[in-house]
């Protein structure tokens, strides 16, 4: 008997269109689907087919597709209620049993079919054209079929226990809709589990699981090693699938063969019986019904407001609120940013955590409720009554619109408050209603509305709730695609680009005007996609396509054609004007164009890249920044040596290549002619008409202008900004080829022809051990610079201030330098607070105090006094210890948090808004980083700026690990030795999570390139051991030396050529002493992996 | 008042179900009554006058609307009443009122709220106006439907086969209602019960498969068969026989007996009693003439 249910299902099954719908649907998603789990992940050297990633992906598309499983699982009894065939069934002598049975393994053998679909579409995507078989091991069928059958069955027959059961007991439908969501919602919860073991045990997708299980696996390892059928991955696994067998048994007993079960009758309502008596001979008010414009408008709002309650009263969506503020509160408990410190609930910290958090809610309500929403009446039977109704077609799909807008708001004023409730509950009361406001109803709502339109359009297109729901998914998933592929421009990636990061400093800035021209511009092409919806809703019982479509354009009245006709009307003039911004106004060039202009750049200039050209030795500038025009101008001269032992015929100026820079009047104190001829590449070469001999210097005098003009189609500049402008003297001309417009990425020159680029060369390459940096213009310069900027902000940069009035409303800084710095140095300039201190550096010979100065944002006041302590204590030990502070002052400026990093120039200290100012430090738990960083970026006072180092392989490890170790050295003070070695575990964990993910071979420390895992983390805890070993005072000396006899400036003795790591290792290994010349060795010149 | 006038109105399936075959009819105020069997089309040609289905030919016009032309100003002047329909279960009826009489142009509050009250009373759903739909009897939703069709006034009301399921006392209700209403305006009552159209209608029409056999008065109707129909009662297994010699347009049982209803022009003799036509009579001899 119950092999007859069995088939039955099957071959309903296979007759119905969503199977072969849900089967393409993951197949096709399965094709990407490690591109799409793995996205942003590097996986270095395990290959793209071995079985531990391909388990991770069959884990996540089946978790992510579980509402497919409950589809298919959830309706197999329910159905014979919907369609009322129950009682048929129930008559006749079937055992509960074999009902139950027969529709359970049938529906099941249905799933497995379905979801068969990832391994097959998994498999086609190892041999895709696109495929670069560089990232995959060679084929083995069961990488696949093993993780299939025991990572994403088990997860398959839970799912399917669970759904089949509440199907079967709730007969309800929308209960079957979410219950896919509620896994997923259990997924993320236990990602708020804090303790390793049991999250990993809890997890249904087995994720987590996999990560421990994999945790101590070498490389080879995951490439080689299946899925293993023990430890905590078996418990796992028991658990879920033993959960799975219990809610089957409860299901089987609770489950009764009857088609009505009564309920306790209190709950019913007693219906008055109405009279039978005396009909009501009152005649009917004569109520003239209107249809005008004004009649629409409130038809409109009227029916958003009806149909927006209908969706707050259904139980299923306060499940998905619920399970929304639920995760929110689990996971938002720590505001973890960088290094493991929490940082203060600032607002849009807070508004960032909510955003990220409940956009997934948000895409679930927009999926399921949109369907819901356009198939209500249709859903009770309700339609032909709906559908004789004079409403119009169009104000019909809008009213529904609205109402899942208005939904949308609705959550997200709770959520705003959910968020004000988690900062008062913080002790944080600065909230910022405009922020919170701004955050949902700028950056998010907009986008909710495109996709609501387009999620509605595909209800009516397809006519079908479920293949509606898929296509929405499937759209948003494509959107994503093609944003990787390089369609890049905003006017065709639909719904156009996201707002910048909002800042403290600088708001929104410009960004926001192209932002709303852009989203004004899909909002109309929305809205006509909602006309186009309106016409092809089903009205009545014509469901075909082409039919719905002619009768609904028949059926346009005359206003809805001439709304049209203004939509299209204004869409042209928005998409007009925003393609006047970016691209006559402003040139857009594709990711393609590009990367073919630095291809041609690389085949055509390569040649001059050690041609010589004349170092830098003074620079004299007057630069006028403009913020509220994003503009500046500077009108410079360089004096330039000839440090050469030839004669310099020629001058190759590189100008920045931006097309709203200009770079005018270069004149040289001697007659020169210019060739134009790669001024393509904003390149020239003047011919001298006297060459400039051997220690000859000459001048040489600029203007460069920068003036925006417009919007750009994805403006990313974040250089000169309403409030927070900072750049630095990269953007002025340069001399002879520059490396860095060379293709970077190794995939991209391959894809021209061009080997890998090396990052460093090799530390006997005779050319770079002369430079200090990529392509360096300078050995060291003076700097004389005239900074004015618009009152009030404050303009800065290196040197001392000479100078400073105010003209105009405009305020001129006049900075000047006392000695040689190295050519960097930052134009900086904002509304600032500042915080002046001074101290006099312990090992500072001359008795002279030093200027400390934090120029900081308004509000930012929580770590200023870690950042001046740390900025004392750091001068204090590198003066005594390495060599005296050589300015007079140290600043450190506040810039927006568009980029976030600090970084060290000649005697200022440029630091992110987003790095340390709103670190919430708790000393208990946590590592102090804001003094942490702000040591190690004044160690690079010394180390970088009097010390530099060649451009060659080792160059950070003398740059980054020595501040590293110097800034240990200062933290070592202060703190004790637990939050050492809790930084230093930092360290460590930083590192292994790196290695695992770098494609390259581990080098030894000192032959490090770019690898930050090495020269920071690894490098951190080689010196930390190094001076445990040899003792700190021996470290000391050794760079202490090291520093005397490789100094910049003011070294008659300095080699010509800049430092490399085989001189520093010589210092290390002239204090310590034979017995632990080993360590050196080990720490620093061999692959040590610190296991 | 404008009559409905239907011209040569066609529909066929995509399976090839010929649903209407130059359908014409001209139908003035009052009560219309639509008759035929199962199947026949009344609820395709119904759906087609509400626009809620294409025809594939033919005209069909409402004073000065041409309703296959413009949908939207006929709705604007209709009531339906589908044959089967469904409720939001947890709304009122005077929600769900409320919320059609939107839908239909009611758009100001303080009238709108007079209107479903004075409505509510008018189906004597008025004490219950405040409970759920989802408890309604099916005398009750159907009431409630008729209500929701009366909204805005209409011109032109369809009610398709609105009293299958109601018990005897409801349908007396019902069929007051449907007269009073039918005293300003068009109703085209869709039915296969004869005794309905014999109640209420002052013009009628007899469709099968497709055509229209039959339209005109009720009483004009059964004029035509008068003095041509004879009634006789036999044994159970005698029917056959009869069936080959007479025209038998229907047969029945009566206290276990067969009875037969034949048409003849000539008394077809030996214990056949000749007796007044029935709507029924014409009925049945139109449906098994085809």
């Amino acid at each position: 008997m119950w092999y007859e249910f069995f088939t039955f299902e099957i071959k309903y099954r296979l007759k119905r269109p969503e199977t072969y719908v849900f089967f393409l649907f993951l197949f096709l998603f399965s094709v990407v689907g490690v591109e799409f789990v793995f996205q942003g992940i590097e996986l270095g050297l395990v290959g793209k087919n071995s079985p531990l990633v391909i388990a991770k992906t069959m884990g996540a598309i089946t978790g992510l597709s579980m509402i497919i499983a409950s589809m298919i699982m959830g309706v197999p009894i329910l159905r014979d209620f919907q369609y009322g065939i129950a009682s048929l069934i129930y008559v006749n002598p079937v055992s509960k049993s074999s009902y139950l049975m027969g529709r359970f393994l049938g529906s099941f053998v249905v799933l497995l079919i379905i979801f068969s679909g990832v391994l097959w579409g998994m498999i086609l995507g190892e041999f895709m054209p696109w495929a670069d078989r560089s990232e995959y091991l060679p084929f083995q069928f069961v990488n696949y079929l093993q993780p299939f059958l025991w990572v994403a069955f088990p997860l398959l027959f839970f799912g399917a226990s669970v759904f089949f059961v509440t199907g079967a007991l709730s007969k309800k439908l929308m209960v079957v809709y979410t219950q896919g969501l509620i896994i997923f919602v259990l997924f993320m919860l236990t990602k708020g589990i804090t303790n390793e073991t049991l999250q990993a045990l809890l997890d249904p997708f087995s994720l987590t699981t996999l990560s421990k299980v994999s945790k101590e696996w070498s490389v080879n390892d995951r490439n080689t090693l299946l899925i293993p059928v023990s430890g905590i991955m078996l418990l796992n696994k028991l658990f879920w699938v033993g959960l799975g067998l219990a809610v089957l048994a409860i299901g089987y007993f609770r489950f009764q063969l009857v088609v009505l079960i009564e309920k306790s009758s209190n709950k019913k309502q007693k219906l008055k019986s109405a009279a039978h008596s005396g009909q009501n001979q009152k005649s009917l008010p004569v109520i003239i019904p209107v249809y005008h414009w004004k009649a629409q408008f409130v038809q409109l709002f009227l029916n958003a407001w009806f149909h927006c309650q209908s969706i707050l009263k259904l139980t299923s969506f306060w499940a998905i609120i619920v399970c929304c503020f639920v995760i929110i509160l689990v996971n938002s408990l720590s505001l973890g940013t960088s290094y493991g410190v929490d940082s203060y609930p600032t607002t849009y910290l807070i508004i960032e955590e909510l955003q990220e958090m409940s956009l997934y809610f948000f895409m679930i309500i927009l999926a399921f409720y949109s369907g819901e929403i356009m198939w209500k009446e249709k859903d009770v039977n309700l339609d032909l009554i709906h559908y004789s109704s004079p409403l119009s077609s169009f104000v019909n799909v809008s009213s529904r619109f609205l109402a899942l807008l208005l939904i949308y708001a609705i959550v997200m004023v709770s959520l705003i408050v959910g968020g004000i409730l988690f900062q008062t509950l913080h002790g944080y009361y600065q909230y910022e209603l405009d922020v919170y406001f701004f955050g949902f109803f700028l950056e998010i709502f907009p986008f909710l509305a495109l996709y609501t339109m387009a999620a509605l359009f595909f209800q009516a297109l397809t006519g079908n709730k479920f293949i509606g729901i898929l296509a929405t998914i499937a759209f948003a998933a494509i959107n994503v695609a093609i944003g990787i592929f390089g369609l890049e421009h905003v006017m065709i990636n639909f719904g156009g680009q996201s707002l910048a990061r909002y800042s403290d400093m600088n708001g929104y800035g410009h960004f926001l005007t192209g932002y709303l021209w852009v989203k004004a511009y899909w909002v109309l092409f929305g809205t006509m996609v909602l006309i186009l919806t309106s016409i092809l809703m089903v009205r009545g019982k014509e469901t075909k396509l082409k039919k719905r479509f002619t009768r609904g354009l028949a059926q346009m009245g005359k206003p809805l054609i001439t709304f049209s006709l203004v939509c299209v009307g204004l869409f042209l003039v928005a998409g007009g004007y925003i393609f006047y911004n970016t691209n006559v106004l402003n040139e857009f060039w594709t990711d393609q164009q590009k990367n073919s202009f630095r291809f041609e750049y690389e085949q055509t200039l390569k040649q001059f890249e050690y041609t010589p050209q004349p170092k830098i030795v003074d620079v004299n500038l007057i630069i006028d920044l403009f913020p509220s025009e994003r503009a500046y101008e500077i009108a410079g001269t360089y004096v330039v040596t000839n440090s050469s032992p030839t004669p310099i015929g020629e001058i190759h100026i590189q100008k920045l290549i931006e097309s709203k820079v200009r770079l005018t009047d270069v004149v040289f104190d001697r007659v020169v002619t210019p060739n134009t001829r790669f001024e393509k590449y904003d390149y020239t070469i003047y011919k001298l008409g006297q060459a400039l001999a051997p220690g000859d210097s000459m001048k040489m005098n600029f203007r460069q202008t920068f003036r925006p003009d417009g919007f750009e189609s994805n403006d990313s500049g974040t250089d000169v900004v309403y409030n927070g402008t900072f750049f630095d003297n990269a953007v002025l001309p340069a001399f002879g080829y520059q490396r860095k417009i060379e293709l970077q990425d190794a995939a991209d020159r391959e894809g021209f022809g061009l080997a890998p680029r090396l990052y460093k060369a090799s530390r006997d390459d005779q050319e770079e051990l002369h430079n200090a940096r990529t392509g360096s213009d300078s050995d060291g310069i003076t700097l004389d610079l005239l900074i004015s900027t618009e009152t009030p902000q404050t303009a800065l940069t290196s040197g001392d201030l000479i100078g400073q009035w105010t003209e105009n409303n405009r305020s001129y800084y006049h900075y000047k330098t006392d000695q040689r710095i190295i050519n960097f140095y930052p134009f900086v300039s904002a509304n600032y607070e500042v915080l002046r201190d001074s101290c006099m550096p312990s090992g500072n010979s001359q008795q002279d105090y030093v200027d400390l100065e934090i120029y900081y944002q308004e509000g930012h006041e929580y770590n200023l006094s870690r950042m001046m302590e740390s900025m004392k204590h750091s001068l204090d030990y590198y003066s005594t210890n390495f060599s005296p502070y050589q300015y007079r002052q140290l600043r450190i400026v506040e810039f927006p948090r568009y980029r976030s990093f600090a970084q060290s120039l000649p005697s200022i200290i440029p630091f992110s808004e987003a790095t340390g100012f709103v670190m919430d430090i708790d000393d208990h738990k946590g590592v102090d980083m804001v003094y942490y960083i702000t040591a190690h970026e004044v160690a690079h006072q010394w180390w970088g700026l009097q010390l530099e180092a060649a451009n060659v392989q080792g160059q950070h490890m003398i740059l980054e690990t020595l501040a590293q170790y110097a800034a240990m050295m200062v933290f070592k003070e202060k703190y004790p030795d637990e939050k050492v070695q809790q930084f230093l575990q930092l360290q460590l964990d930083d590192y292994r999570e790196a290695r695992l993910k770098s494609s390259k071979e581990e080098v030894p420390l000192a032959l490090v390139e770019n690898e930050s895992h090495l020269y920071y983390n690894k490098g951190a805890i080689s010196m930390y051991e190094l001076q445990e070993r040899i003792g700190e005072d021996h470290v000391n000396l050794a760079l202490q030396h090291f520093l005397e006899d490789w100094r910049s400036f003011n070294n008659p003795q300095k080699p010509k050529r800049y430092s490399t790591t085989m001189d520093l290792i010589q210092y290390f290994r002239e204090v310590a002493p034979d017995s632990v010349q080993y360590v050196i060795t080990d720490l620093f010149e061999e692959v040590n992996s610190l296991e | 008042m404008d009559n409905l006038i239907i011209t040569n109105l066609s529909k066929t399936y995509n399976n090839g179900v010929k649903a209407l075959q130059n359908v014409s009819l001209q139908i003035p105020k009052g009560m219309f009554g639509l008759l035929g069997p199962n199947g026949a089309g009344k609820s395709t040609l119904m759906r087609i006058i509400a626009t809620l289905q294409e025809a594939d030919a033919g005209v069909i016009q409402l004073g000065n609307i041409n309703v296959r032309e413009h949908h939207h100003e006929l709705r604007k002047v209709l009531g339906y009443l589908p044959q089967q329909f469904g409720v939001y279960p947890k709304l009122s009826p005077e929600m769900l009122l409320d919320h059609l009489a939107v839908l239909k142009g009611i758009i100001h509050r303080a009238e709108r709220k007079e209107l479903v009250q004075a409505l509510l009373h008018k189906v004597n759903l008025f004490e219950v106006r405040k409970q759920k739909l989802g408890g309604f009897s099916g005398g009750m939703k159907q009431r409630f439907g008729i209500a929701q069709a009366l909204l805005n006034n209409p011109k032109l009301l369809i009610v398709d086969e609105p009293t299958a399921g109601l018990d005897p006392v409801e349908r007396n209700r019902f069929y007051n209602l449907l007269s009073e209403v039918s005293e300003q305006t068009i109703v085209i009552l869709s039915t296969h019960i004869v005794d309905d159209v014999k109640e209420l209608c002052t013009s009628m029409a007899i469709i099968n498969q497709g055509n229209v056999i039959v339209q005109g008065h009720p009483l004009q109707i059964m004029e035509n068969l008068n003095g041509r129909v004879y009634e006789k009662t036999i044994q159970k297994n005698e029917l056959g026989q009869y069936k080959k010699e007479y025209q038998v347009i229907s047969d029945r049982l009566y206290l276990g007996k067969q009875i037969i209803h034949v048409i003849s022009y000539t008394h077809p003799g030996a214990n056949f009693k000749p007796i007044e036509a029935s709507l029924e009579d014409v009925y049945m001899s139109q449906i098994t003439h085809a």
